[in-house]
């Protein structure tokens, strides 16, 4: 009795942890054994694939997508956004093989995935009629090594978000220089002595790194088989010091992009402005609905006053490696960023203003938003004249990862005076240069 | 003898296959990922080579500055934190105990609750109170004339120190008041009827007799604190001021692996972490194991 008991249960606790154990370490998003591996599906035997994202509307877009065909079904799962911890979760789940089929990542991150073989080339599934949809800076971003790893969503062109009624109040006119820029913002500061017109965003250098998109630097250039990076340049340096001026004389706030300080101080109307991209008309208008009617769209500030615009973030979606559902991952991906369909229900949703890099989807887009929040401003106007005025030729290096943490970690030091702009680019310079080198890659500069 | 050893292995077998698995496996795991990093050719978009590198990935990260600045700032926590929290945690164990203390019970409770709190709940919570404009504490401290910014470089120490006070305080308290409790009462009452008063009783009884407690308390709180990471990483997302993403050791690992995807490098870094924690609990216990003896 005593011993056949012991027996049964040692057996069974010896069974009960193995199984812990086996199924912790198979983890999840492998289930392709149930799906006859790759594929397009078909009704009677539906492809199921999963997705992570954080884009808004993106929930909509796959509820559509699910009640649309019967083929692939789409377990979305929404991650934290890339900066927030999204791309801490892709790095893991790429190292740990059990990667979604289908990610978003934003088109700076994209080369630090590929070169780190964490994304599957997709070349075949985008054939030349699909490229043709895009605008062509979509495509030369997401093409690298001559394939392409990405299907791209959208082109991101950078704006100026404004509260129209504060800048009337304030006897300001919307800047369309950056000289105008710092005028306005001397005078928001005179009018309300607690209220600026913007925000340097410590914790996100792609803000920072689109300004100099905007001004005409090229921070990483391929030649051959070497990288060139070039920080030191003119352009580079004439948009460092004038941000570093901006900080120093508090002519703009310093808070971390969608942070409480940050969202706080648009709601009480201490930050009256806001330099961002496209697809944060919607971020604004869901984190500031008591707001709406009050804001505005404008292009963003240029140099010589002419339009130009940078890049600032946009969403692409990528294949990690270990997934065995590429056709259809890129099947999903393709409706999301080509169809009239993929677009309408997303910005649909109400909270997303995202400006498709499918020329021919913009005309749906400008239709399903609800400008309202802006007044009834035909926004997608501004971001069209933004979208043809991006400048050709930013690439973004293969250790992106490394860049912009560096950077980060010093423009954290820049309001309280520990670290300035420029200074802080010489530091990510150095420390790109380093990470190319330790990994073996011919580097200049 | 036969049916003893059936027992012993009943009773050891699931401990030894988890600790296997959860902490065995994992470091050995850790260790082989060390050994080795990423080599590309080209651009660098043909995709990566894991090439052997021996110690490469432990002198790498011993030479970088900011992976050695991280444990200055561990240290200068430790400095601020352990007397704080020690005797923080004393001085309530002791009132809690003194025959002057009413609901016991109440405050045993409401003291500890903190601690139930999840760490990364308790940051979120603290981000909020320290966020100028945002902060009914902030906004006090400005009217009374404070200007204390929680989220400067200078005030980044202060502010987690005070997190983790509140989440670990009534913790320590709990342990420190169990341990008064189990003093043999005629000891005291001796000690009263030899004239000693609270103060006298509390310094020179019960002090020296909870000092196991004590040191126990300290040890582990050292331990802890070399795995400072939840509260400075909510700080450095919610302020992208107050510290950088490798501002402990721990955030260095973390920030090697995921967001410059460098594995080598963060095992090599935990690695190290591990080992500075082994010798430190090694020379505590030692230490603390004589002192014992001694007395």
């Amino acid at each position: 009795m005593n011993r056949s008991w012991s027996r049964t249960t040692l057996s069974i606790a010896g069974a009960a942890t193995a199984l812990a154990v086996l199924t912790a370490c198979g983890g999840s998003g492998d289930d392709s054994s149930s799906d006859a591996g790759g594929g397009k599906g078909t009704a009677a035997k539906p492809v199921n694939i999963t997705f992570w994202g954080w884009a808004k509307g993106t929930k909509e877009v796959v509820d559509a997508y699910n009640a649309s065909q019967k083929n692939i079904h789409v377990t979305f799962e929404e991650t934290p956004s890339g900066n927030a911890g999204g791309y801490a979760k892709i790095s893991n789940a790429i190292k740990a093989n059990n990667a979604p089929d289908l990610v978003s990542v934003e088109y700076p991150q994209l080369p630090e995935y590929v070169s780190q073989g964490g994304f599957q080339d997709i070349s075949k599934y985008v054939t030349s009629d699909v490229k043709a949809k895009f605008l062509p800076q979509a495509i030369e971003q997401t093409t690298l090594g001559g394939k392409n790893w990405a299907i791209p969503f959208d082109a991101a062109p950078q704006a100026f978000f404004y509260r129209k009624d504060l800048f009337t109040k304030y006897g300001v006119e919307v800047p369309k220089t950056w000289d105008e820029f710092k005028t306005a913002a001397a005078k928001v500061k005179k009018a309300d002595s607690k209220a600026r017109i913007g925000t340097f965003f410590p914790d996100d250098p792609t803000t920072f790194q689109a300004m100099v998109w905007q001004a005409g630097a090229q921070w990483f250039k391929a030649e051959g088989t070497t990288w060139k990076i070039n920080t030191t340049d003119a352009t580079t340096t004439k948009v460092a010091d004038y941000w570093q001026g901006l900080v120093k004389d508090g002519l703009v706030r310093s808070d971390a992009s969608f942070s409480p300080a940050w969202t706080n101080s648009l709601k009480t109307g201490a930050t009256i402005g806001y330099l961002g991209a496209s697809w944060g008309g919607g971020v604004m208008k869901s984190t500031l609905p008591e707001q709406s009617g009050k804001w505005a769209v404008a292009p963003i500030p240029t140099w010589d006053g002419k339009p130009a615009s940078g890049m600032l973030g946009g969403t692409t979606f990528a294949v990690p490696k270990n997934s065995k559902k590429a056709e259809a991952a890129t099947e999903f991906a393709k409706w999301m960023t080509t169809t009239e369909d993929g677009i309408k229900a997303r910005i649909s949703s109400g909270t997303s203003s995202a400006f498709p890099a499918a020329l021919a989807l913009r005309p749906a887009a400008k239709k399903a938003f609800d400008a309202s929040f802006y007044g009834g401003q035909d926004i997608y106007q501004v971001f069209e004249a933004g979208g043809s005025s991006i400048k050709q030729g930013w690439t973004w290096g293969p250790a992106t990862g490394t860049t912009n943490t560096t950077l980060k970690d010093q423009f954290g030091k820049v309001a309280g005076g520990g670290a300035t702009i420029p200074g802080a680019i010489k530091a990510a310079h150095d420390a790109t240069v380093a990470e190319l080198t330790k990994r073996g890659l011919k580097v200049e500069g | 003898m036969k049916a003893r050893t059936r027992a012993a292995a009943t009773l050891l077998t699931p401990f030894f296959v988890l600790f296997t698995a959860v902490m065995l496996i994992p470091i050995g795991y850790a260790v082989w990922l060390s050994l080795f990093t990423e080599q590309q050719s080209g651009l660098g978009f043909g995709g990566s080579e894991t090439v052997f590198t021996g110690l490469g990935n432990y002198t790498a990260a011993l030479g970088d500055r900011v992976f050695r600045d991280g444990f200055l700032v561990l240290l200068g926590y430790c400095v601020f934190y352990i007397p704080l929290m020690v005797g923080g945690a004393l001085a309530l164990a002791l009132l809690l105990d003194s025959a002057l203390a009413r609901a016991k019970r109440f405050f045993q409770l409401a003291l500890f609750l903190p601690h139930a709190v999840p760490g990364i709940i308790a940051a979120m919570i603290w981000l909020y109170l320290y966020t100028p404009g945002l902060s009914p504490v902030v906004s006090a401290m400005h009217s009374g004339g404070i200007g204390f910014d929680f989220f400067s470089p200078s005030g980044a120490l202060p502010s987690i120190v005070n997190i983790a006070l509140w989440e670990w305080l009534g913790y320590n308290m709990v342990i420190f008041y169990a341990a008064l409790q189990a003093i043999d009462r005629s000891v005291l009452e001796a000690a009263t009827v030899d004239g000693a008063g609270g103060w006298r009783t509390a310094f020179s009884i019960k002090l020296p007799l909870i000092r196991a407690s004590v040191l126990m308390v300290v040890l582990f709180t050292i331990i802890g604190s070399l795995q400072l990471f939840t509260e400075p990483l909510i700080l450095n997302t919610g302020s992208g001021s107050a510290v950088s993403s490798s501002w402990t050791p721990n955030m260095y690992a973390y920030t090697a692996a995921f967001s410059r995807n460098d594995f080598g490098l963060a095992a090599a870094a935990s690695v190290l972490l591990a080992l500075t924690a082994a010798l430190l609990s090694f020379v505590v216990t030692r230490l603390t194991g004589r002192k014992g003896k001694n007395a």
